[in-house]
């Protein structure tokens, strides 16, 4: 994997005051990290952790009380970058006079695509999307799965280099969110680099490749997310054709009575526990900070440590 | 209607117009420094020329593309929010509009004044009110509804979002107008009794300068000196005795000659107020005569005296048909001649007199510059509503322009109101009771003061005891009032765009007094308008709040 940083936020902070500008809440707090070209990165945290912010900030529709963002080797509030940046927000904000090849037709013409590149686009993304039997309709009338689903396809009408996805799979059935997140997979098999936020962990664990976990606008973790969801201080042994008698006495009862051992490794979490854990560490301990990678390190040089700043 | 003759200038006009706007933008950029540094300290001088920078970098990115596919989405979505549900409104009026205009007034000019009236009040009303309406509520329901996060973070410029919410309403609108507009003149030519087609007519006035002199005679070059005030009120004529020296004189430059001589004849129509000193022979009509000068060669031919008409608006009865060759009797001598208008009296640069006086001792005539004038060709009476409809087009565009730069700084509801108080004060009396005040023509003194005498019931003509209490109340007056001359400067003069009145009155829209100032406007507030919206878009978080 590349290590060439799309993103790259440094001391990031955002402080929401209000009319008379007193200070109503830090919404970010020195927020620093990298996300690398053709990775799926998850941003995640409960409510009010400031991912959405974030992910704002880097759109440039929010403005940082201080810090440094870069997308695309631009600054976030360089309009240029969005020629490359595809965006599919929370609630699939669109226009919902609009039917579906008309909403496509409009974002196309705002990146000055002809109009024979624009149709060419819109029937692609809405076969690949799966709305077909819906092109025509307004958008009022499409159920929440699919206002996801053309939303995802506005953000991709530009093929973009970078896609920002704000709950991709909320909404969706089963289905849906398979079809979603065989989506996403395919966006970085194509080499393009992915964000999502997301509250649903078992799809953020299926397609993300490194996460941050934010809390009360603070990094708590940051890393790869099989390293992360990985129990270091377990060994898990996954073996076939075993009696119960041999389960007490493992590895040299099972060579005594025959048995193969397929592996012998440390057995995983799942993601949704090491959220679980996060947030309530961070409750117990506010200062612990558990990051397994900093920001101006490369993926590969991957090292735990702990930084306790209490 | 406005009875004066407008000259509007239009060097003079885009000179003054760029040292305001200059003395504007060097006012806000000077408070943005300021303000900037006491923030941020010497950081912020730089980031205000950061912004400048990027708002020039933005400007030269500026796509057509883009600017038409939002000014077609906001056509689409003003359709689709059933806009075009004013059009059954509009013709539900006109359906029951005919049970009280039809014969409410039997004098065929007055009837065509009315509907005519009528007609284009409702088309502005509805179109401006339409305009508020939908252009102060469309972006803030964008940002609202935050569909605006999905072309904010596409390569859209800040000002192409404007550009083309301002086009989208205008292309909606100028189509209901012309629906409407269309229907109206159907309406009217057809509305109107047969005997008042007549009066549906596009007079095109040629004015001349004028000119008084006394009683005992003696053309001087400042006329104010020789006006007669027979105690009206209203100052806008001035009188002429009859049976005296006093005469009045048009002097008319750059007539057309050619156009005239199609017509094998020329029409002077006046418009004159008798003022009767004494009963005098209450059988007849004040009488008066024309006198017609050739201003180079000094020939003057006097015509017929007639009978002044005074109580009618039709303007057959008020033209005095003057034909290509006519003969005079010469003044001293008696003796008849023949004269050709347009060779022997008309000079060659187009230059020609008329000379007026009253004929009854001891009676008056009153006059003002626009009493008189050369009628020209008419026009179509098409060309003269048309012209109308364009100038509720003109003050639309602007009420638009207006309404999309509240909404890119405010609220809706706040939008709506900061358009509808500045349309209320540029297009009523609250102007003009502002220019007053600012020229201290007004009795009473400034705001404070007039509470003041309002609070004591003290006449406004009454002077103040110098008090402390009052010169600070004078004081602060003084303050206020240079802020509305400030203000003043912004606000732009509705009332120009209000050229029903000509055609009503069976005139055409004059280009230079009317649509070219109101053009001028217009331009002139696109420009300001959009450097405010796109700041105001450029500097704000799009966030629903």
């Amino acid at each position: 994997m590349s290590q060439e940083a799309v993103i790259s936020i440094r001391n990031l902070s955002k402080v929401y005051r209000d009319f008379w500008g007193r200070k109503k809440v830090n919404a970010v707090k020195s927020l620093s990290l990298d996300v690398h070209k053709g990775e799926i990165f998850g941003l995640l945290g409960p409510n009010g952790s400031g991912k959405t912010t974030t992910m704002k900030m880097l759109l440039g529709l929010l403005f940082p009380t201080s810090g440094e963002i870069n997308v695309l080797g631009k600054p976030a509030h360089d309009v240029e970058k969005n020629e490359r940046i595809g965006y599919l927000p929370e609630e699939s904000y669109l226009y919902k006079f609009l039917n579906a090849e008309e909403t496509l037709d409009f974002y196309g013409q705002l990146f000055n695509m002809s109009a024979k590149e624009r149709k060419e686009r819109r029937d692609q993304l809405i076969e690949k999307v799966g709305i077909q039997h819906a092109r025509r309709r307004q958008l009022k009338e499409y159920s929440k799965g699919m206002t996801r689903r053309i939303g995802l396809a506005q953000a991709l009408i530009n093929n973009p280099d970078l896609v920002l996805l704000d709950e991709p799979t909320s909404g969706l059935d089963p289905l849906g969110t398979k079809d979603m997140k065989d989506l996403i997979l395919d966006l970085r098999d194509q080499g393009k680099t992915v964000v999502m936020c997301s509250h649903l962990l078992a799809d953020v664990q299926d397609v993300c490749d490194r996460i941050a976990i934010l809390y009360q606008g603070e990094l708590k973790v940051l890393g790869r997310v099989d390293e992360l969801i990985q129990a270091k201080d377990q060994t898990q042994i996954i073996s076939s054709e075993l009696s119960d008698d041999c389960l007490s006495e493992v590895k040299q009862v099972i060579e005594k009575h025959n048995g193969t051992i397929h592996s012998a490794d440390k057995p995983q979490n799942t993601l949704e526990e090491l959220f679980l854990s996060t947030v309530q560490t961070s409750i117990e301990r506010p200062g612990r900070r558990m990051v397994m990678e900093e920001p101006s390190q490369s993926t590969d040089q991957t090292s735990e440590s702990e930084n306790t700043n209490e | 209607m406005n009875h004066d003759i407008i000259d509007f200038s239009l060097q003079t006009g885009v000179i003054n117009y760029l040292i305001i706007l200059s003395i504007t933008l060097a006012v806000v950029l000077g408070l943005c420094l300021v303000l900037s540094f006491l923030k941020m300290g010497p950081k912020g001088i730089g980031r205000v020329f950061q912004n400048l920078g990027n708002a020039a970098k933005d400007l030269a990115s500026t796509s057509c593309g883009r600017i038409w596919a939002i000014a077609s989405l906001t056509t689409k979505e003003t359709i689709r929010k059933r806009v075009l549900l004013v059009l059954v409104i509009f013709g539900l009026l006109f359906m029951f509009a005919g049970w009280f205009l039809g014969d409410s007034n039997e004098r065929a000019d007055l009837q065509v004044k009315v509907h005519i009236s009528f007609v284009l009040t409702v088309i502005s009303w509805m179109t401006l009110i339409l305009s508020v309406l939908i252009a102060c509520w469309g972006l803030p329901g964008d940002i609202k509804a935050k569909s605006i996060h999905t072309v904010v973070t596409k390569p859209v410029r800040r000002h192409e979002i404007v550009m083309g919410r301002i086009g989208g309403y205008i292309f909606t609108l100028t189509v209901i107008l012309l629906l409407m507009g269309s229907v109206s003149y159907i309406w009217t030519t057809r509305a109107v009794s047969e005997e008042a087609q007549s009066e549906l007519i596009c007079r095109v006035p040629h004015y001349g300068k004028l000119d008084f002199s006394g009683q005992f005679g003696g053309r001087v070059a400042e006329p104010e000196q020789k006006k007669v005030n027979v105690g009206d009120i209203w100052d806008f004529r001035s009188y002429i005795e009859g049976g005296t020296l006093a005469r009045t004189w048009w002097s008319f430059e750059g007539i057309n000659v050619s156009k005239l001589r199609q017509q094998e004849a020329m029409s002077i129509e006046y418009n004159f107020e008798a003022f009767r000193a004494h009963k005098g022979d209450l059988e007849s009509r004040l009488r008066c005569q024309m006198t017609l000068i050739n201003p180079e060669s000094g020939l003057r031919a006097p015509l017929r005296p007639f009978e002044v008409v005074e109580y009618s608006n039709r303007s057959a009865d008020k033209t005095v048909l003057i034909p290509e060759t006519f003969t005079y009797r010469e003044e001293g001598t008696g003796a008849e001649k023949s004269v050709n208008l347009f060779d022997d009296l008309i000079t060659a640069d187009g230059r020609f007199e008329v000379e007026v006086k009253c004929l009854d001792p001891g009676q008056f005539l009153g006059m003002a510059r626009p009493d008189l004038f050369i009628r020209m060709p008419d026009k179509t009476f098409f060309s003269g509503f048309a012209k109308a409809i364009f100038g509720i087009w003109l003050l639309m565009c602007l009420v638009i322009i207006f309404s999309v730069t509240a909404s890119t700084f405010t609220k809706g509801p706040v939008a709506t109101l900061l358009v509808v108080g500045l349309l209320m004060v540029g297009a009523t009396g609250l102007r003009e009771l502002m220019v007053q005040l600012i020229q201290g023509t007004a009795d009473g003194g400034g705001p404070l003061e007039a509470s003041v005498r309002m609070w004591t019931h003290m006449a406004p003509t009454v002077k103040l005891d110098p008090t402390l209490f009052n010169r600070i109340m004078m004081g602060s007056d003084q303050v206020i009032i240079a802020l509305l001359s400030a203000a003043s400067y912004i606000i732009p003069p509705l009332e120009t765009f209000n050229m029903s009145s000509y055609v009503a009155n069976g005139f055409d829209v004059p280009w230079s007094a009317t649509l070219l100032p109101s053009l001028c406007i217009v331009i002139g507030y696109i420009i300001p308008a959009l450097l405010l919206a796109y700041f105001a878009m450029r500097l704000r978080e799009m966030e629903a709040k």
